[in-house]
């Protein structure tokens, strides 16, 4: 390539957001003045987990003055088509329950909305939620997905007739006689392994909880058609969902994402009850109408994640290589009632991701998603795959123990060497370096040096250890995967569009909330074209002006959009060329041109042949005398499918000092090795590495969200719902090895999504290091130091015994 | 989210006034002072009220002085000035230690040592603090009496106190004892500076550098709300400071006394455990900072 | 049900009718339309994203009513870079990458802002004590506590004269 490389891509360029967000000047979804005094909306949420609603009575709350209007589930089953609708439900064979935005005859869970309030300002409507009351009939309330699948288990759902949303094995093939086949050559593996490790694990239920709730404000003119501004991740599939569900075409419909969000990390991806109400309500009333969804809300409806149980087996030789794995994944899947997700979704994909990257060729894998009396899962960055990532990484540490190795050289022996590959479960990983990414985590760490430390810090009495995670994720994902798993598309697209001055806008049908695309996306096209990043516009999440997009999620953006912004530079740069060298009487060959410093310049003349300002000027203005074929256009939108996934590696390190008088540990270190491909900006890579280790660390420890017997939510307050503080947590050391991806235009992967996988693992493994010498085994989630407490206790009251 | 209505807001300049000002209000009226518990439970909607008073500018209430043998600390006194005025408060550092560590900055900024008595939420950093600091608790009846409680007889379980409708709490004392004396407090939750899942505070007076004259020692994260520890003060007086195995007999002891029950997050034993093991670091604390004043 | 105040918000005096029950946040948000402060949560006060300073010292603004306010001085986001000159901790929050989706970032601010008034030379330790009353969800806290580290050599390098917040 001729253009000499400026370097935006790579740099660390701080960010374009930054400016306005620092001075108060960031428009998220409730600082919109986009509708004149919109209706508000409060939800009516059920106080019970399970119950047959007998009646409510919404009569007070009409009456008061403020008040336009309070509708219950029998009032709209009738007006709103309910879900699942063809674009919200997966071609997956699972149980997709009908249900409406607000509950109609029963509730299935504390939390879920049964009526909804709409008053002139919001402190009318909370006095008006006050007085609606509801009557219930209780139901025997469905808190364990074990329990709800015994045969003599009450239903969540009667009308499916089981618990059991969704299962399937995943290994072995597509028939049963394939799967039983592969079922017993694991068997036979087990049966004659030197080494076998069987345990139980437990990834609690928690998430990723944003600091911006959700919300959406809705408009509504037969003339002009539909209009929402929403807290979402996916614009786009929203417009489709709207127009499916109120018969309004897609074109009439309008969904924006305002151009600042305070953070989603997946919850702000699937299809909610709640929006299509305030659209719904928006029609009816033929008022904008307006819902700011509470702290307490979103804890008790989203956010929740991870809850699974793994019995998970190794088995593996002497060595310790791994020769075989078992694992059956239970999920909690909730109430399952959320479009495009359906809960199960995400342990799906987490269970598809169990061997993570270890090579074992020889895996029993298969998954049961049980519905239950509390929220439906809803998508976290790590995707399904936190509580197998803890689960399998854990069972290699007991198995260095059984085998008598540091973990550290048994997990390097079994890391997949050979890639691309394809997994036991089917999952193609296409590239990358794992080893070297391993390797430059030990060296850095310098394990043997770590353990001469460790023996002389035992010997004062001290007790520190090491501990590690690893995991492979995707990096956007190709549409052949994901049209059968959310039954939408996964390519990456952008239109860029210059003008006549010389500068860019790019449009992105994503919506992003936090990741800083007008940053990186900016990087990209003016390193293409030559120009400054400030040169470049970044415009995003309107259906308006996008080009169709699945939306931001599953770390798409530094892959699949960030390709397509590429692509549509280039398309524009090789039109820009055909032009100039028409005009210069040169040869169109673009090799032989240069775009830099706003200008073009041949490879033969010292001089720029003309500003970038005047070559746009000239084909938008000017457009006489074009070199045939060419047109007066400079945009271009461009859609990027990659024929595989991308996948991204990390390799976690935490070290720790743990007391085994009182169980409690502090963190010493915590490093990440990652690959994260061509980096387009480190700034943001790391900062979204940071971001995600914390997480990861604030779900392993703190946060945990907790149903009693009863399934009352015991967590819906940030004071109960506890998220690791500044305080709380140490600073993380990042290692880049930046493999450039081969099948992306810049080498980019994306990154970001995985990040807190590996880290209850790695933490977990950690503190059983230090308190090897105690011999105590941590199996479930979150670790606190009462639970390491407890499993002290118990080792030693069997040393005793 | 939002508190409901509210017809009137008074912000009385002197205690006379804010009395007055509850009385014109004919019962339904709550004095506000920091607001970090009372507007929680107004916002989700637990209390509510026609007349709010406003006790920030009463600043009579205000401060933290120490004078005439005894250490005084206004109702009004914010956790802030309390954790900046630790050399005002003499041996009754446990109540710096309690309000250095309450929540956050800004929680400290507004918050009081008097609404956090009046409060006495099941765990809460203050309560327990004066329990064993001894304090006595200054209140202005709503009939006009005034009227001086021992703490212990002041905190009568969760959330509920001798203040009846109307009282004001006006603040509370100490004794500056004749014998080096010192106190300290630390709690423990499952984030840094959460609500105490545990807190211990520990007051010492000292007879020598090994014996004690005095000890209380109160315990928060229990069922009940914060208690005193009998057994374990009467181990503490008749101790040997100097006899690591005599202060471990001690905290062990209040372990022993305390009724600890499981919380969503934390279980029962570890909650005896952190009792005995924060109450031996307490005596610890307290201990050493006494003997500092010896000369 | 409703009284009229006048509060000094930035600078400028603010008179206005409001309900007694209105909550400060909401009278900067709703009422000025100062949207720069945020909110994160219900009634429990514990993000942090609405802190302002009130005479100068952070505060929770959904802890509070507007009436609260009245007759003293509230500084928002908004009124922190002066004549369009950023304060060091807006610079240093950028340089430093302190923020991603920024929904956090003027409460972080206003607090951090306080407290390095009445510590100007925190260690790392003391800076991240001063910001538990603020949760970040995106940056794992590290990029924030470097900015508010950057800041504080910065100002007291500069001898920046302690701002008083009013
Ligand atoms: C985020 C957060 C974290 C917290 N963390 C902690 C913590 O770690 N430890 C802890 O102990 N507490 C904690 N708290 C609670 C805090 O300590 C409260 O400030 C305290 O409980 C109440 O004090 P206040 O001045 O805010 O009183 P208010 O909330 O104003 O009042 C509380 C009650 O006392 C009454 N009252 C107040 N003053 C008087 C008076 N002088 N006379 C009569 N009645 C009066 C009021 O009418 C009201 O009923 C936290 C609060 C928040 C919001
Ligand atoms: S909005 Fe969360 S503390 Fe005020
Ligand atoms: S930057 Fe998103 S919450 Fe802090």
């Amino acid at each position: 390539m001729t253009t000499v490389e400026k370097g935006w891509i790579g740099a660390r360029y701080t960010r374009r957001e930054d400016l306005r967000l620092l001075t108060g000047k960031g428009q998220y979804l409730a600082d919109l003045r986009v509708v004149r005094d919109p209706l508000v909306v409060k939800f009516v949420r059920s106080s019970v987990a399970h119950a047959l609603i007998k009646s409510i009575d919404v009569s007070a709350a009409a009456k008061l003055p403020g008040v336009v209007a309070v509708l219950t589930g029998a009032d709209i089953r009738d007006k709103i088509r309910p879900l699942p609708t063809p674009s919200t439900v997966p071609l997956l064979p699972g149980h997709y329950p009908t249900h409406w935005p607000l509950a109609v005859e029963r509730v299935r869970f504390h939390g879920e909305p049964v009526a909804a309030v709409v008053a002139t300002d919001k402190y009318t409507a909370e006095d008006a939620v006050e007085l609606v009351q509801v009557e219930y009939e209780d139901l025997p309330p469905i808190t364990d997905p074990e329990k709800a699948l015994l045969a003599d288990s009450p239903l969540v759902h009667p009308d499916i007739g089981t618990n059991v949303m969704f299962s399937m094995v995943l290994t072995g093939g597509l028939t049963e006689a394939e799967q039983a086949a592969n079922k017993a050559r694991v068997d036979s593996i087990f049966a004659t392994a030197d080494v076998v490790v069987k345990e139980r694990f437990y990834g609690h239920r928690c998430g990723v909880m944003p600091l911006e709730t959700r919300g959406a404000v809705a408009s509504f003119d037969p003339e002009a058609g539909l209009r929402v501004w929403m807290s979402t991740q996916r614009p786009h599939i929203d417009r489709l969902v709207f127009s499916e569900l109120f018969d309004i075409p897609q074109n009439q419909v309008q969904v924006s994402a305002p151009r600042d969000q305070g953070g989603a990390f997946g919850v702000k991806a699937p299809v909610y009850r709640e929006p299509i109400m305030i659209v719904y309500l928006t029609k009816l009333l033929g008022r904008p109408v307006q819902w700011i969804e509470t702290r307490e809300e979103h804890l008790m409806a989203v956010s929740q994640e991870r809850d699974q149980i793994h019995e998970l087996e190794l088995a593996a030789d002497k060595q310790g290589r791994i020769l075989g794995l078992r694992d059956r994944v239970i999920a909690d899947n909730g109430d399952s009632c959320e479009g495009v997700f359906w809960g199960f979704i995400m342990p799906f994909y987490g269970a598809a991701l169990v061997p993570n990257a270890y090579h074992i060729p020889d895996c029993d894998i298969s998954i049961t998603a049980v519905a239950t009396n509390k929220s439906a899962l809803s998508p976290a960055r790590a995707f399904g795959s936190l509580p197998g990532r803890f689960a399998l990484d854990r069972a290699i540490d007991m198995l260095a123990r059984k085998v008598g190795k540091d973990a550290a050289d048994v997990r390097r022996m079994n890391l997949i060497t050979q890639l691309p590959c394809n997994i036991a479960t089917g999952v193609h990983y296409d590239s990358g370096n794992f080893v070297g990414v391993w390797d430059k985590l030990v060296q850095h760490i310098d394990v043997p040096r770590f353990r001469q430390e460790q023996r002389a810090a035992r010997a004062e009495g001290r007790y520190i250890g090491l501990g590690f995670g690893v995991a492979v994720h995707a990096s956007g994902v190709a549409s052949e995967a994901l049209v059968p798993m959310e039954g939408q598309p996964g390519y990456g697209s952008a239109t860029l569009k210059m003008d006549s001055s010389g500068t860019v806008t790019v449009f992105e049908g994503d919506a992003p909330q936090g990741q800083g695309h007008e940053t990186t996306m900016a990087q990209i096209a003016a390193e293409i074209l030559g120009l400054d990043p400030e040169d470049v516009t970044v415009r995003v999440g309107d259906t308006n002006n996008t080009p169709f997009a699945s939306g931001t999620f599953g770390a798409r953006g530094g892959s699949y959009t960030a390709s397509a912004v590429a692509m549509a530079a280039k398309a524009i740069r090789d039109k820009i060329v055909k032009v100039v060298a028409h005009d210069h009487k040169l040869e169109p060959d673009p090799a032989h041109f240069r775009f830099e410093a706003k200008s073009i310049w041949h490879k033969d003349r010292a001089e720029a042949l003309t500003s970038m300002a005047g070559v746009c000027n000239r084909i938008i203005m000017k457009p006489l005398d074009l070199p045939a074929g060419a047109d007066a256009s400079l945009e271009h939108t461009a859609f990027f499918e990659a024929k595989e996934p991308m996948m991204a590696f990390s390799a976690h390190a935490a070290i720790v000092e743990a007391d085994p008088a009182s169980g409690e540990f502090r963190i010493l270190r915590y490093i990440s090795s990652e690959d994260v491909g061509r980096v387009i900006n480190p700034l943001i890579v790391e900062g979204q590495v940071r971001g995600g280790v914390v997480q990861g660390l604030s779900n392993a420890m703190f946060e945990e969200f907790i149903y009693d017997e009863n399934g009352q939510q015991l967590t819906s307050s940030m004071e109960n719902y506890m998220l690791a503080n500044a305080a709380d947590v140490p600073n993380i050391e990042i290692l880049h090895a930046d493999t450039p991806c081969e099948h992306t235009p810049l080498g980019t992967r994306g990154m970001g999504e995985g990040v807190p996988g590996p880290v209850p693992g790695a933490l977990c493994n950690a503190i059983c290091d230090a308190l090897e010498p105690f011999g105590i085994e941590i199996r479930d989630l979150p670790v606190r130091p009462d639970r390491v407490w407890a499993l002290l206790q118990a080792a030693r009251a069997r040393a005793a015994g | 989210m939002y508190p409901a209505s509210i017809e009137q807001y008074h912000r009385p300049a002197t205690v006379d006034e804010a009395r007055a000002a509850y009385a014109a209000a004919g019962g339904e009226a709550m004095y506000i002072a920091g607001g970090m518990s009372l507007m929680q439970a107004m916002k989700s909607r637990v209390l509510s009220c026609r007349a709010l008073i406003d006790l920030s500018q009463v600043s009579e209430l205000r401060g933290v002085e120490n004078s005439g043998g005894r250490v005084r600390i206004g109702a009004m006194t914010r956790y802030r000035a309390v954790a900046e005025s630790r050399a005002a408060l003499g041996p009754y550092q446990a109540l710096a230690d309690a309000a250095d560590r309450v929540g956050d900055r800004q929680v400290r900024n507004r918050g009081t040592v008097g609404g956090s008595l009046s409060w006495n939420f099941v765990v809460a950093c203050t309560p327990v603090a004066a329990l064993a600091c001894g304090a006595s608790v200054s209140i202005l009846r709503a009939d006009g009496r005034r009227e001086s409680l021992a703490i212990d007889d002041f905190l009568q379980g969760p959330m509920t106190t001798a203040l009846s409708e109307g009282d004001l709490l006006l603040g509370i004392e100490m004794p500056v004892p004749a014998n080096p004396a010192s106190s300290a407090y630390r709690k423990w939750g499952v984030v840094v500076d959460a609500l105490p899942t545990i807190g211990v505070a520990v007051f010492v007076e000292l007879a020598s550098a090994s014996s004690c004259r005095n000890a209380r020692i109160a315990v928060v994260g229990l069922p009940g709300g914060p208690a005193r520890t009998p057994r374990a003060e009467a181990r503490l007086k008749a101790a040997d400071l100097g006899d690591p195995s005599s202060l471990a007999a001690c905290a062990k002891a209040a372990a022993e006394e305390c009724d600890t029950a499981a919380d969503p997050w934390i279980g029962a034993s570890y909650k005896s455990h952190l009792i005995e093991r924060l109450c031996l670091e307490m005596i610890g604390t307290a201990v050493r900072r006494a003997r500092s004043q010896m000369s | 049900m409703t009284r009229e105040i006048s509060v000094t918000v930035n600078g400028t005096v603010y008179r206005k009718q409001v309900p007694v029950r209105l909550l400060l946040v909401d009278f900067i948000r709703d009422v000025l339309d100062l949207t720069g402060t945020h909110q994160g949560c219900t009634y429990e006060g514990v993000c942090g994203a609405c802190t302002v300073q009130l005479n100068g010292e952070a505060v929770k603004s959904c802890m509070m009513l507007a009436v609260q306010a009245d007759g003293q001085q509230v500084t928002t986001i908004e009124g922190l870079a002066r004549n369009g000159v950023l304060h060091p901790l807006q610079k240093a929050f950028k340089e430093h990458h302190g923020l991603q989706c920024g929904f956090c970032t003027s409460g972080m601010i206003m607090n951090a802002e306080e407290f390095l008034r009445t510590n100007p030379r925190p260690t790392e330790d003391e800076i991240r004590h001063a910001l538990i009353g603020n949760i970040c969800r995106c940056t794992g806290y590290q990029g924030i506590v470097a900015a508010v580290s950057a800041a504080a050599e910065e100002m007291s390098a500069a001898g920046t004269p302690a701002k008083s917040g009013s």
